[in-house]
């Protein structure tokens, strides 16, 4: 019983930091249909400013949270004017981008392996190797609290959507670019605000991600696919459906790792995304099949 | 002669691919109904998309009010008053009836004004103040086709574009459709209508456009354009009889 | 208001009509790849004259992705669906040459058909499940199965797990040692090239280039998509399993970190867009541009880091600039040479 417990635990505390990494990878889909497979890499650069922050400083990966968010934003920014904005009346779009932002994901991975090594890191401030006991079971503190502040992000990203005067036209243009942009809407500077939101999603879940996991850049490939099911399952597009599928895959893939095996753990992802994709490509909340 | 939207010789295509639109012209005059009807790939679709500035316009011009619209985004040649319903009605599905009416205001910034309209719209159309906290995804097709027209009302724009308002609906809810538009017309409103259905189009029509190859063939009397025998031949299946 | 009849608009739309399928080039060259098929075959001949070892496996490399490419182009030029994820069929191609070789000592060249087949099969029955979405998806797709792929034969300990298996090598002098290898792959890309052609301008080839350009008016014109499709994805996992199945024995191991690497899935792809997908001496070209440009910044910069980063900015940079690659941009000008027209 403890150890259904305990798993069920350590899965959820990792949903937290995934629901998190997904949501940015989400919200661009959403808005701008495109799938970005860079999102992990950028991830990657986050998880390195907390690194360097840390170790030069000592500064708390959670108080640099925002100043990663910020950095990578404005990454966002250039990138959307740089890369995507031309893309947008393109035929081939959708595949076009695909393929773009694997390109990009590689010049990320070049960059960051380039200036930091492919040395394994991860930053450690105390609690990220402690642990409240309850009983038998423990928590850990590094997981917990990032779990409850990517909650906390996730849950303002959501109010922001859903009240605020810039939400409308965001939502709007994802339902339904096209209307959005025939009512009168700028879905180009809509399309840069989120992807510039997104990109920053990225740093903020990076700098959690750099005292919940080791990494090093080419890391990111598993985490596209493991970012990918989550999104997938969700419903492309879907935020909520995106931290409820990061919550049902990582505790199934915990209980995979303790009664398997630890190899197969990272596999649940994977085969995960494949059935998903198969039997249900439109995922939870997806309103149609917008990916097939 | 000058109309209230004048497009001349227009040159048009997707991204960089070949022109869709090759010298096509149309002229609208204001309070009356225009149908447009010519074959598949004619570039009806595009004539609309190119007018209101989603597509780029290689040649020639497109001037409201004596004004050209070249290079005008489409939010901008909304303010001016032309609004475009695309194909597939565009709707937002997840929103209810009454947000998708307030997306339908979101170029008014005075908050007031805009609930103001929107009642006067839910007035007009019972229906959708009956279903304000529906989700519009879940109405029925003539429902989701009568809040996207009601929609654009809103805005009391000077020229509503439809894009084949008639697709994929049942004969009954597409004489609803008709009927809206004709109150549109009544206001004052000037329509310019696309139809694959070019016999039913033109019927509703005072004005009848004949686009094919990009490039426009007739302009003239909905009536007249019915009886035209060549009409008959190419796009109504060789009955002309109207 | 103009004047026009009935049948002056018909003709009109049958010249158009005509004008769009009529866009084929009539100047095509069969020489020149015949040519510099016969100069591969006479290179070696250049070890009588002094150690060009290095040329020979620089060859011999540019010929074993010339196969890849040209296989990956059968299923991401032809029908339209790009796969990130062929490098799977490499690595079967090469584990069960390698597998064999090594127990049973029958050389990877004779079995490299054997191993394509197996790579076909596994790829036919994988197409079945990923081809039935499109775009993205499938793109996505193409990627878990490497990442699947790499986990399974790192804990697979019949094939060595991580550590992998050692082939032995052969027991020629060291010049003469590559060339069994070399021919084997000069063969082979000569086979691919030669197969593409003629699976391009075949009643199967048009019903896959019918995929790509419009799958739902392909299929409603009644193609049998799913099978052509299909069948597509097995081809093209036959071209790249057969060259994996004799780089094994030419490296002398077979080892999961070698044969599953996504740089190399990454390569297939960019020497195809870079090139031109979809013709024929597209993925020849990009081929050669991208095994010399490798070759130069490993040679000059060392660092594998600096060519991810550097094979991710051509990538970028032809996908933004020129997505219809060398062949397909110089043949929409007008401007393809005629030694390039392999179509």
């Amino acid at each position: 019983m403890a150890d259904i417990v305990q798993t069920a635990i350590l899965g959820l505390a990792l949903g937290g930091v995934y629901a998190l990494m997904g949501a940015g990878l989400s919200l661009v889909f959403g808005v701008m249909r495109i799938v970005n497979l860079a999102h992990p890499s950028l991830i990657m650069a986050g998880a390195y400013i907390a690194y360097w922050a840390f170790r030069l400083a000592g500064v708390d990966p959670l108080l640099i949270l925002p100043v990663a968010a910020a950095i990578l934003a404005g990454t966002g920014v250039l990138l959307y004017k740089l890369v995507f904005e031309r893309e947008a009346r393109s035929a081939k779009y959708s595949e076009m981008t695909v393929l773009l932002t694997f390109a990009l994901a590689m010049v990320m991975e070049g960059l960051l392996g380039t200036v930091f090594t492919n040395t394994q890191r991860v930053t450690s401030p105390d609690y990220a190797t402690d642990a409240f006991f309850i009983a038998d079971v423990f928590i850990p503190k590094g997981q917990l609290y990032a779990g409850m502040v990517s909650l906390g992000i996730i849950s303002a990203l959501a109010l922001f959507l859903k009240h605020s005067r810039f939400g409308y036209p965001i939502r709007a243009t994802t339902q339904n670019r096209e209307a959005a942009e025939l009512l009168g809407v700028n879905v180009n500077l809509v399309s840069l605000a989120s992807f510039a939101i997104g990109v920053g999603l990225a740093g903020a879940a990076g700098a959690l991600v750099s005292f919940v996991f080791s990494f090093f850049p080419s890391k990111h490939w598993e985490w596209i696919v493991i970012l990918m099911s989550l999104v997938v399952l969700g419903g492309m597009g879907s935020i909520f459906g995106t931290v409820l599928a990061a919550f049902i895959l990582s505790v199934l893939a915990a209980f995979v790792g303790f009664y398997v095996g630890a190899v197969w753990s990272t596999l649940t992802f994977f085969v995960a995304l494949f059935v998903v994709l198969l039997v249900r490509p439109q995922g939870l909340f997806g309103e149609k099949p917008e990916l097939a | 002669m000058s109309g209230l939207l004048e497009v001349t010789d227009l040159v048009a295509g997707y991204g960089n691919g070949p022109a869709i639109l090759n010298g096509a012209r149309l002229s609208v005059r204001p309070g009356e109904v225009h149908c447009v009807i010519g074959p598949n790939g004619a570039g009806k679709s595009t004539l609309l998309k190119a007018i209101v500035g989603m597509l780029p316009i290689r040649a020639g011009d497109v001037r409201f009010k004596g004004e050209s619209l070249k290079g005008l985004r489409p939010d901008q040649a909304l303010r001016r008053g032309i609004c475009l319903v695309p194909q597939e009605r565009a709707l937002f599905p997840a929103m209810t009836v009454r947000e998708n009416l307030r997306m339908g205001g979101y170029s008014i910034p005075d908050k007031a004004e805009l609930e103001r309209r929107i009642d006067g719209i839910e007035e007009r159309f019972p229906i959708l103040r009956e279903r304000r906290g529906q989700r519009a995804g879940t109405l029925s097709g003539g429902q989701q086709q009568t809040l996207a027209m009601a929609r654009t009302m809103i805005l009391k724009p000077e020229i509503v574009m439809f894009d084949e308002p008639s697709l994929g609906l049942a004969p009954k809810v597409v004489a609803e459709v008709f009927g809206i538009m004709k109150l549109m017309a009544a206001e004052g409103i000037t329509i310019v209508l696309v139809e694959q259905n070019a016999l039913m189009g033109l019927k509703h029509a005072d004005r009848g456009i004949v686009l094919d190859l990009g490039k426009t063939l007739l302009e003239a009397p909905a009536d007249e354009v019915l009886r035209d025998p060549r009409i008959g031949e190419l796009y109504l299946g060789g009955r002309s009889e109207a | 208001m103009a004047e026009f009849g009935a049948s002056e608009v018909v003709a009109a739309r049958r010249a158009r009509d005509s004008g769009l399928a009529g866009t084929v080039d009539k100047t095509r060259s069969a020489w020149f790849p015949l040519t510099l098929l016969a100069a591969l075959l006479l290179l070696p001949a250049l070890q009588f004259a002094g150690n060009y070892n290095y040329l020979i496996h620089l060859t011999l490399f540019t010929a074993m992705y010339v196969v890849m490419a040209s296989g990956w182009n059968i299923l991401g030029g032809f029908t339209g669906y790009i796969s990130l994820g062929h490098i799977v069929f490499f690595a079967i191609g090469g584990y069960f040459a390698g597998m064999v070789f090594a127990r049973m000592g029958i050389s990877t060249i004779v079995l490299a058909p054997f191993a394509g087949l197996l790579a076909g099969l596994v790829g036919y029955m994988i197409g079945l499940i990923t081809l039935r979405v499109r775009g993205p998806s499938f793109i996505i797709s193409s990627l878990a199965l490497v990442m699947i792929a790499r986990i399974l034969f790192e804990n697979w300990h019949f094939v060595g797990g991580a550590a992998g298996v050692a082939l032995p090598a052969n027991d020629l002098p060291a010049e003469w040692a590559k060339l069994p290898y070399y021919y084997a792959f000069v063969a082979m890309a000569a086979f691919a090239t030669w197969a593409s052609y003629r699976i391009k301008h075949s009643k199967f080839g048009l019903g896959l280039r019918a995929i790509s350009k419009d799958e739902i008016k392909a299929e409603s014109a009644g193609i049998d998509t799913r099978f052509h499709k299909v069948l597509a994805f097995a081809i093209s996992a036959f071209f790249v399993g057969m060259a994996g199945a004799v780089w094994g024995e030419y490296l002398t191991y077979i080892r999961p970190n070698i044969f599953l690497v996504v740089l190399m899935s990454v390569n297939m792809v960019l020497m195809c867009i870079l090139g031109g997908k979809g013709t024929i001496a597209g993925p020849a070209l990009g081929t050669v541009l991208i095994v010399a440009f490798n070759e130069i910044f490993v040679a000059t910069l060392g660092a594998s880091e600096i060519n991810v980063l550097a094979t991710g900015i051509i990538m970028m940079v032809s996908l933004m600039f020129y997505p219809l690659g060398i062949v397909g941009t110089l043949a929409r000008r007008g401007k393809l040479p005629r030694i390039l027209n392999w179509d």
